[in-house]
């Protein structure tokens, strides 16, 4: 295994408020990893520390083993477009096009023209008449046609249509397997995202609650459905994520379960379900699915 | 965990610097374009006026008594305010963006110090040329005088030193209130021009109480333009010095 990104302590404060609360986090090298989180949980200002756009309070980052910041070794490696990302004003699109491959050194132009026509980008627009959607497909297309070894993509697809999110995830996939790099992804549109994802990094009020691979985070937690009172029985004193009941029928998240649990919550006429990784970071964030949803 | 190293090698110092020159030349309407337009209608104007004396005096020799009122036209002065304008546009433009693409703060600031020395190199040779346009046809067949107004001097290197430190200067207080607008926004110019106001009244005020205006006034006559010009660059080294110390602690917002 081989980490890419680095962090011990990493703290960042704005006065009162702290962004990031020291974070220890690492990135491993030719993966896809998810910085998952609710607005404002400081996943764009950890981002922007790894990149040296941003100085740290405290703590230490490395990136590709060295400090990032004002480190033209590393950061002519890095790429880093934000949602809310500035152009020059007077831009088009085609002038973006034109200045990114010169600090992108993987830049891919044919790539990028065929991202170009499939995201159905007007060239000749100026950035400031593009739309929500098309600003997003800018991003994107720099992102992906950079190939920068240690790419970030920063709420990726607002205002994107789904033909276009799934073009996303599409080219993505497709250019990742041909030129595997490190990525970094980060969203509130958990579930969409969920399948891509190798490594999820879940970030709430600036401290680190998660960091685990996708795979064992998926069967760490089970929905155990049925009458109250044999799903409480069950249930007995385990961790309890989330509880939810309509009349004498309760339905609760626990922890995750080994093959002899499963066959006695079936004995006991209980049906499990499997926990989206959405459902679980709504559970660990302590949010009501309803009001996620709503802020995403 | 090991750690990952870096693969490819960076560009070089030279390759990186000229990569934000052309940056800032990508999209040449608001760098050059704008402001030879700029330029082009101030002359218009200037000729326009002098067609007026010409025909209202009916009389084109009438013209050499007021052409010593052109040689000191201060027209051409809104071209060096306008590279200040410049300067702050390009680079609250750039900053955000070239910070994306993992440009680094001080790569970002030599680069577009190499771009306006540039700039100042291009505008002193464009102003050489129209000024030797300008003398030899007698200002422009009406006496106007506009690229060799006084403040220039009469002697042609003299003038493209005076000139191009007059560019250096606005470019780099461009620079430096392009770093206050980029760390700071609108508040922080407001700010910055309310200090600048209260340091230069407050210079003014301790010249006058220390009596001192003829020495200042001496000072002017005995440097003369091309000293002044000079001198100057004493200043524009500092403006350059403070835009870095302001830029290497900006952070890009959204």
């Amino acid at each position: 295994m081989t980490a890419v990104v680095r962090t011990r302590g990493l703290s960042r404060h704005y006065g009162d408020v702290t962004a990031v609360d020291d974070v220890s986090i690492e990135f491993e090298q030719n993966r896809i990893h998810g910085l998952l989180g609710r607005n404002g949980a400081g996943k764009t200002t950890l981002m922007s520390l790894l990149t040296g756009q941003e100085f740290a309070s405290a703590g230490t980052i490395e990136v590709f083993g060295q400090s990032p910041v004002e480190n033209a070794d590393v950061l002519s490696h890095v790429s880093f477009i934000r949602e809310s990302q500035r152009y020059p004003e007077d831009f088009q699109v085609r002038h973006v096009l034109a200045t990114a491959p010169r600090f992108l050194p993987h830049w891919d132009q044919e790539f990028a023209d065929r991202l170009v026509e499939e995201f159905r980008l007007p060239v000749k627009r100026r950035i400031k008449k593009l739309s929500r959607g098309q600003l997003s497909a800018v991003g994107v297309i720099v992102g992906l046609a950079g190939r920068a070894p240690l790419t970030f993509f920063d709420e990726p697809y607002l205002g994107l249509d789904a033909v276009a999110r799934q073009l996303f995830y599409d080219r993505l996939l497709e250019d990742y397997s041909e030129h595997p790099r490190t990525i970094v992804l980060s969203t509130h549109l958990i579930d969409e995202v969920a399948n891509l994802l190798e490594h999820v990094v879940v970030i709430d009020d600036g401290r680190i609650i998660v960091d685990e691979d996708a795979e064992t985070l998926r069967g760490s937690a089970t929905t155990v459905v049925g009458p109250r009172t044999a799903v409480d029985a069950f249930v007995g004193t385990r961790e309890v994520l989330g509880r939810e009941g309509i009349g004498g029928l309760a339905s609760v998240t626990v922890a995750g379960l080994d093959a002899d649990e499963r066959r006695d919550a079936a004995a006991a006429g209980l049906e499990l379900a499997p926990v989206s990784l959405q459902q679980l970071v709504v559970r660990l964030t302590g949010t009501s699915e309803k009001e996620f949803e709503k802020s995403a | 965990m090991t750690t990952a190293t870096l693969t490819p090698s960076t560009p070089r110092l030279s390759r990186r610097l000229g990569d934000i020159v052309r940056l800032h030349l990508a999209n040449p309407m608001t760098v050059i374009v704008v402001p030879l337009l700029v330029l082009t209608a101030m002359f218009a104007v200037m000729i326009a006026i002098a067609l007026m004396i010409v025909i209202g005096t009916g009389d084109s020799s009438a013209a050499a008594s007021f052409s010593k009122g052109f040689q000191y036209s201060g027209t051409s002065f809104y071209i060096f305010v306008y590279m200040m304008v410049v300067a702050v546009q390009a680079m609250n433009a750039t900053f955000a963006y070239a910070l994306g693409l993992g440009v680094t703060r001080r790569d970002y600031y030599l680069g577009s110090a190499v771009t306006w020395v540039l700039f100042s190199v291009a505008w002193s040779i464009l102003f050489l040329v129209l000024g030797a346009i300008e003398q030899a046809t007698r200002g422009w067949g009406m006496n106007v005088r506009m690229f060799t107004a006084i403040y220039y001097g009469e002697e042609p290197v003299g003038r493209a030193v005076i000139v191009f430190c007059a560019f250096l200067f606005f470019f780099f207080a461009g620079t430096a209130a392009a770093a206050v607008f980029v760390r700071w926004k609108a508040l922080g110019v407001t700010v910055m021009l309310v200090g600048l106001a209260f340091v230069l009244v407050g210079l003014g005020f301790i010249v006058t109480l220390t009596a001192n205006w003829p020495a200042v006034g001496a000072w002017f006559v005995a440097s003369g333009p091309l000293g002044v010009a000079l001198w100057s660059l004493v200043l524009t080294a500092l403006l350059a010095v403070a835009g870095w110390a302001l830029l290497r602690r900006a952070t890009p917002r959204g």
